[in-house]
């Protein structure tokens, strides 16, 4: 029995990382006026945080339609027997929704197709799709992979160090964050997504004391599987911190990585921030 | 056809959007119509190349359900239900189908929505269709533009049909959104390129729509409770549509439910959108489930609709797990602390020449929506006071044993709400004790301390309760004291005083920038009585 594993762009994986892993990425749609790009194909993540101050209309995104869905699987369908489709929290994306469909369309088909939830977003998702294709690898099955799949997403989290709540808001993905709108000081919100939205975790009062934080946070989550510093516009500083808590990588290595278009359109320029899965 | 029209929708979403009132004015009518009819264009069965006519419509109409966004999505989505139906097992659609699909389309719009409202997308389909109906038939394009005109001037007069859009002067978003479909098919029926193109609003007696919404519509929208956007399918054999349609009509407003016996599609706005769900799994297995709160919605469409962009405080909370109670003189401190302080913060106004009494605090603990209580007494001469409030009532109170009001916004800083009370008070007291506290005020009669004779009328800074510096002019004495903490602080915060305006926060942020560049300097607006400036050191 062979087992597909997908994921959607919101994972935000290096796209090395998910060849190695044999993981397909199904990307989401960003919209800039009239103009519509898949995330991380047709618009890459710098092209889009070179745009994104600019734009006079906010871009927006939308999930990856049905029909996009049935393709990827009809055509997994061909060589597999079951495919485990994980994706962004359904709470800030209709992606999930959009599977699930997909998968209702192709009740006639012969492959078992599980879609989940994983109420994450960013490389907090991405890890849970490395994490279970590497036990599909030495032998999960496709019911052993759901679960693994949901045991996963209670260990994983994504934190991000945002400039400006800006983005968040004119996204309307503000979620549990709006109690920190508005405050007349130049904090730096730290956010979380817990129970699939987004979710204060501290103020820095400047970016610095915010480094520390988030490296404190590194700290206080280890022993970790798996470890990733992420970044919108300025990888040096995603090093730094990288080099900073490498010891609590596992082999010493921090996946240094670049937050997508679609995830990046509702954070903005400057963020610096973890994806992390716990050690079980 | 879809596609011209889904192009147009796109061209005139931004209008379309800031029309949108009714029934909650969040501005996304434009965008929900477009992204249903993208759910056709796009769709894979549509694109299927070589099927009837029947089977066509009837591909559009379940794509365009299963990709409709919000109300008018779904009252679109009726639309090519009713093409559907009247298309249903032919090879091609005849121009007289036009009315009477428009015409099944008013029928389904009705069954979907209980209270059917005039003035909206309803209205464009009824008058549309008796129109039609009325007319004799002539050629495709014939009907399509006569339809342009009819549905045109059905939405120049819903505002008579809909006191909401009179009050808001505007037409509906929704009707208005329909006219733009028709006005791209017409276009490209007659092979006119481009065939999007922004028209323009068609308002009462020739007036011009001025691109925003009565202003003082504005402010009532944000004052009113929306509530919650409830949205999910129910799966069940046998579902009867009409006996949900009743239920949630009973319990919440503008409820539209759709769909077919073995699927239902609901669409239902309340105060508790769980009561929605529990009265939906009576009927059958849940799915799809979204929930906005349209406060937040109405809310954000409201700050986006006001010219000058003021920041407002967070709304407060009903009932957070922990509130602060922060004592503070000047409305720029209050304002700070409220926004600073999550939803969950409340100010007596207080300070160095009116220290409220043991009595006035624990008034104000007694009143806030928790059981757990942070005092923060932001005065050297308060903490004492603020000790005893824990005794005197039934609630739990912690003090964080603030010195001044600027150390009190710091610690704030660090108050989190999905922390426990001691964690939190562990956590801001020792932010509190980490924070030198600088101010600079004017001498009101002569005095001498640490050395320093100071003359009434003289300004001088202190810090952590020792004279700095004394001089003529309070800018100058500000910028002794941050010279003399430059050497070991990071952050330094300036709240200047009551009567300071725009231009005297630049002016300083400018001047500190410029002589202090390696230090985070921030000015801020506090608007405290007696100090010109309070300092923060971090």
């Amino acid at each position: 029995m062979t087992i597909a594993v997908v994921t959607d762009s919101t994972s935000d994986l290096p796209p090395e990382i998910a060849k190695q892993h044999g993981i397909e990425v199904v990307p989401l749609n960003v919209h800039i006026g009239d103009d519509t790009f898949l995330d991380g194909q047709t618009i890459t993540a710098d092209e889009m945080y070179k745009i994104l101050p600019e734009s006079k209309e906010i871009p927006t995104t939308s999930a990856p339609p049905v029909g996009t869905f049935v393709d990827v699987y009809t055509r997994l369908a061909k060589d597999h027997d079951a495919i485990i489709s994980i994706h962004i929290s359904a709470k800030l994306s209709l992606t999930y929704i959009s599977a699930v469909n997909a998968v209702s369309e192709m009740a006639d088909a012969k492959v078992d197709i599980r879609v989940v939830d994983t109420e994450q977003a960013s490389m907090a998702l991405g890890w849970i799709a490395v994490h279970v294709a590497e036990k599909i690898a030495s032998g999960a099955s496709i019911d052993e992979a759901v679960e693994i799949a949901q045991k996963a997403a209670t260990r994983a989290s994504f934190v991000g160090m945002v400039d400006t709540l800006d983005y968040l808001v004119r996204g309307g993905r503000i979620g549990k964050a709006k109690g920190l709108v508005g405050s007349l000081l130049r904090i730096k919100p730290i956010l979380t997504v817990q129970e699939g939205e987004a979710h204060p975790v501290g103020r820095a009062r400047n970016r610095k004391k915010g480094v520390v934080m988030l490296e404190q946070m590194v700290a206080d989550a280890s022993p970790l599987d798996k470890l990733s510093i992420l970044y919108t516009t300025e990888p040096d500083a995603a090093q730094a911190i990288a080099d900073e808590v490498a010891s609590y990588a596992p082999d010493n290595k921090p996946v240094v990585a670049q937050l997508g278009p679609v995830v990046g359109n509702y954070l903005g320029p400057g963020v610096l921030g973890l994806g992390l899965l716990r050690a079980e | 056809m879809v596609k011209a029209a889904s192009d147009a929708l796109i061209a005139n979403r931004p209008t379309i959007n800031a029309l949108n009132v009714f029934p909650v004015p969040d501005g996304d009518t434009g965008t929900n119509m477009s992204l249903t009819l993208r759910s056709i264009v796009e769709s894979e069965d549509v694109n299927a190349s070589t099927q009837s006519a029947g089977d066509l419509a009837s591909k559009m109409a379940r794509a365009s359900l299963l990709g409709a966004r919000g109300n008018s999505g779904l009252l679109l989505a009726q639309l090519f239900k009713g093409f559907a139906e009247v298309a249903k097992d032919s090879d091609s659609i005849p121009p007289s189908a036009l009315g009477e699909a428009l015409g099944r389309a008013y029928e389904f719009s009705q069954q979907s929505v209980p209270n059917p409202v005039e003035g909206t997308m309803i209205t464009i389909y009824r008058e549309c269709s008796e129109k039609a109906s009325e007319r004799e038939v002539g050629t495709a394009t014939e009907a399509l533009e006569a339809l342009l005109d009819n549905a045109i001037d059905a939405v120049r007069r819903t505002p008579e049909m809909l006191d909401v859009l009179a009050e808001a002067e505007v037409v509906d978003s929704g009707g208005f959104g329909l006219a733009v479909m028709f006005d791209g098919m017409v276009r490209a029926i007659n092979g006119i390129e481009p065939v999007a193109r922004e028209i323009e609003v068609p308002m009462p007696s020739g007036r011009k729509f001025s691109g925003s919404v009565d202003s003082d519509f504005v402010s009532e929208a944000e004052e009113t409770d929306w509530g919650y956007c409830t949205v999910f399918s129910i799966e069940a054999e046998n579902l009867d549509l009409d006996q949900i349609r009743d239920h949630m009509a009973k319990i919440g407003r503008s409820p539209i439910v759709d769909g077919a016996p073995g699927l239902a599609k609901v669409h239902v706005h309340m105060e508790d959108p769980g009561q929605a769900l529990s009265a939906g799994i009576k009927y059958g297995a849940l799915s799809n489930i979204e929930i906005s709160n349209m406060d937040t919605q109405a809310a954000d469409w409201a700050s986006d609709r006001r010219d000058d962009i003021q920041r407002t405080g967070p709304e407060k909370l009903d009932s957070p797990p922990i509130a602060v109670v922060a004592v503070a003189a000047g409305e720029g401190m209050s304002d700070l602390i409220e926004n600073t302080g999550l939803g969950a913060t409340y100010v007596i106004e207080g300070g160095d020449s009116m220290n409220p009494s043991v009595a006035e605090l624990l008034e104000a603990v007694e009143k806030v929506p928790s059981d757990q209580v942070i005092l923060l007494p932001n005065n050297k001469n308060i903490i004492a006071a603020a000790e005893h409030v824990d005794e005197l009532t039934d609630k739990t109170v912690r003090v964080v044993p603030t010195r001044s009001v600027q150390t009190g916004v710091a610690a704030l800083l660090a108050f989190n709400l999905d922390e426990s009370l001691d964690a939190n008070v562990d956590e801001m007291s020792d932010i509190a004790g980490e924070i030198g506290e600088g101010c600079v005020c004017k001498a009101n009669r002569d005095v001498s301390i640490g050395g320093y004779d100071i003359k009434a009328g003289m300004t001088f800074a202190t810090f952590d309760d020792e004279i700095i510096a004394v001089g003529r002019d309070s800018d100058f004495v500000l910028t002794k004291l941050i010279e003399s903490k430059a050497s070991d602080a990071e952050i330094i915060t300036v709240y200047t005083g009551n009567g300071t305006g725009a231009d005297v926060i630049e002016r300083l942020s400018n001047e500190l920038a410029e002589k202090f560049g390696d230090l985070e300097i921030e000015v801020v607006w506090g608007g405290q009585p007696h100090y010109d400036y309070l300092v923060a050191v971090e």
